[in-house]
């Protein structure tokens, strides 16, 4: 069965309704019409690059090449997370990034190397979006642990203390904290297992049904990249923050000021 | 008889301001010092660099005659305990925050018995009853007690107080008092209090981060 495409007219008309949220947000007083027309160019621009570089990468299917593009994907996601978690990439890029490469081509290469077996392995119209799916996904988790990790460490900095000079290890003294970050991390991920096909139908499921795949193909490749989802999830967020332990802490187990961005300590 | 603590020329700068400035002094086993001052002065911070919580500009501290370091920061940390104004008690109920250091490893064989628990509270003139409160019902002068008693669980015998009395009626103080007149006990403390000030046999005033011995 043919995916019905979508015509330049009716892209056009797509781009013209998104003015009723603008003209919405501009009613009750929010000014982001810029950074709504911002947005919306900025993904127009890179999914369009995106669409001519998978063109050629699909036809190349190149080991090497598609090497590559996870390796940039990679780096990306490492330096986003770094950014939007308040942290300074140049202190944690090495911890981030091995944390996420590890977590992330875990998952994948079971998922690919174990449960679906393309042929050959590194075909690039499974490996490149599969492995972004997990990424994008650990990218956000990643964002949440590290943020609340650090953000509650500061916050609390005497009851961490106390829980030094009482006789805990570094390990011991920031574990309140840890368990905290790690839950809510990995939450949101728990909460769309639990509601997903009863209060909303997952966009990689309801892509392959719109592509002609058989619904019960689409929904064991569904479940199969939830689940892989989770396990990199909580790999990469457990990781990057254990390995984030040896650099935000002095040699006398105090928090480091200078890890964050000083923007980020301002807003605070 | 060697100190047991000894800053020798101490400097310690924070965001670039200079709080200590070549501050030398020492303290023996068994002697109880308060060091006293204005609002700012550093006084806390002559505490807190002795736990390793500040760098050292220049100078050295020496904790039986032992260089303080990563090394030998653990050891001094857990021998000390340090106690301020508001202590954080760490968990829901009073026992658990009793029991909190115990969970550690570092403190696991000094787990305490009921009796030695009950004995505690009852050193720094604590109900039993307070055992089953939530901590966030317990007033500010009861932490600083509870924090003192979890101290004696752990065998402490170096004291750091920070404004100890502060939140503590008179007859609560009299107890702290009599608690620490222990003469196993050494105690460095920063206070404004009147009483505990003419109670400590050593004192420092702590001015422009010099500071200068009293009595």
């Amino acid at each position: 069965m043919e995916t019905v495409d979508i015509g330049l007219p009716a892209m056009v008309v797509l781009y013209g309704v998104t003015l009723l949220p603008a003209l919405l947000l501009r009613a009750i007083g929010l000014k982001i019409a810029r950074d709504l027309a911002w947005a919306i160019a900025r993904m127009t621009a890179q999914l369009a690059i995106l669409g001519l570089y998978l063109e050629y990468l699909f036809a190349l299917n190149h080991p090497w090449l598609n090497a590559a593009w996870i390796a940039l994907m990679l780096i990306a996601a490492d330096l986003t997370i770094l950014a939007r978690a308040g942290l300074r990439w140049r202190l944690f890029f090495a911890s981030t990034l091995a944390a996420v490469s590890l977590g992330v081509l875990f998952s994948s290469g079971y998922l690919l190397g174990l449960v679906i077996r393309p042929q050959p392995l590194y075909d690039a119209r499974y490996l490149i979006p599969l492995i972004g799916m997990i990424l994008g996904n650990c990218l956000q988790s990643n964002v949440i642990g590290l943020e609340r990790f650090y953000t509650a460490l500061r916050k609390h900095q005497t009851e961490y203390v106390t829980y030094l000079l009482l006789g805990a290890s570094r390990t011991e003294a920031v574990r309140p904290y840890f368990r905290q970050a790690m839950l809510a991390s990995v939450n949101p991920a728990i909460a769309s297992m639990a509601t997903m096909g009863l209060v909303w139908l997952p966009g990689m499921m309801t892509g392959q049904i719109l592509g002609g795949s058989d619904p019960w193909v689409a929904v064991k490749y569904q479940i199969a990249i939830m689940l892989s989802i989770l396990v990199s999830m909580t790999l990469t967020n457990s990781l990057g923050l254990w390995l984030s332990l040896r650099i935000a802490f002095d040699r006398n187990d105090v928090l480091r000021p200078e890890i964050f961005k000083p923007q980020a300590v301002e807003a605070r | 008889m060697d100190p047991l603590i000894r800053f020798d020329r101490v400097a310690v700068s924070l965001s670039g301001r200079t709080i200590l400035n070549h501050l030398s002094f020492e303290l023996h086993q068994g002697e109880k010092a308060v060091i006293r001052g204005p609002s700012g002065a550093g006084k806390s911070t002559v505490l807190k660099t002795l736990l390793g919580l500040y760098p050292l500009a220049s100078g050295s501290i020496l904790f039986e005659g032992r260089r303080l370091g990563p090394e030998t920061l653990q050891d001094i940390r857990r021998r000390t305990a340090y106690i301020g104004q508001e202590p954080v008690l760490g968990a829901d109920r009073v026992r658990e925050a009793l029991l909190l250091p115990f969970t550690f490893k570092a403190n696991r064989a000094l787990r305490p018995t009921e009796d030695d628990v009950e004995n505690a509270l009852a050193h720094v003139g604590l109900p039993l009853s307070l055992l089953l409160q939530d901590c966030a019902t317990v007033s500010g002068g009861e932490k600083q007690r509870l924090a003192i008693a979890r101290a004696t669980l752990l065998q402490k015998r170096l004291y750091l107080l920070d404004e100890v009395t502060s939140n503590l009626d008179p007859v609560s103080k009299l107890a702290v008092l009599g608690f620490f007149a222990d003469p196993s006990f050494t105690v460095l403390s920063v206070a404004h209090d009147p009483d505990w000030i003419a109670w400590c046999g050593t004192v420092f005033d702590l001015n422009h981060g010099t500071l200068t011995r009293i009595a």
